[in-house]
């Protein structure tokens, strides 16, 4: 992986967890209060839940060039 | 009777706008991969001067334009990192010049 490619995943991994963790905040705000009289449990699972969502898809997308993909297999 | 039912529309108003915020979540791509958050992130930012432009008309007032400014952080940050990374490795180099220049300056000193 060239240090190019390497940088421009680092970056979709950080914007991709900034969009998460944003996202989950404001579901987590939605849910507390709808449905949880408001309190600040489901905000926090929310953006915890954004977040771990963000790290395993950075995960996967730095592992994938080290991975055999599907497409490459030879019968 | 309006006493009964009322309890359920209120529920049902609440799972559909909690329906609601998912499902827009979900369809513009918020929760998948990270290609398509950031295509997400850049339409959004697209589509925010236009949007201040509308808000501006129907307000009426005028915003002052921001003036633009030309800073980097990531410049910023690497040209530090390469200043510290040579700083650190000339720093014996200059600590031994400057110690014998210091040692030259006692000598002529007590000569």
């Amino acid at each position: 992986m060239s240090e190019k490619e390497l940088g421009k995943k680092w970056d979709r991994c950080l914007a991709d967890g900034a969009i998460k963790f944003g996202t989950g905040l404001g579901l987590g705000i939605v849910l507390s209060v709808l449905f949880f009289k408001r309190h600040t449990w489901p905000i926090s699972f929310g953006s915890g839940a954004g977040l771990g969502m963000a790290y395993a898809n950075c995960q996967n997308d730095l592992r994938s060039h080290y991975m055999l993909h599907r497409s490459e297999k030879e019968q | 009777m309006a006493a009964k039912i009322l309890p359920v529309v209120k529920l049902a108003t609440k799972v559909t706008i909690a329906g609601g915020a998912l499902y827009v979540a979900y369809d513009s791509g918020l929760l998948g991969s990270g290609e398509q958050g950031s295509e997400a992130l850049g339409k959004a930012k697209a589509a925010i001067p236009p949007a201040i432009e509308e808000w501006m008309k129907y307000f009426g007032l005028q915003l002052p334009t921001m003036p633009k400014i030309e800073f980097s952080p990531v410049q910023s940050w690497n040209s530090g990192v390469r200043w510290t990374i040579s700083s650190l490795s000339e720093a014996p180099t200059k600590a031994s010049d400057y110690t014998s220049q210091g040692l030259q300056y006692i000598k002529d000193l007590t000569k």
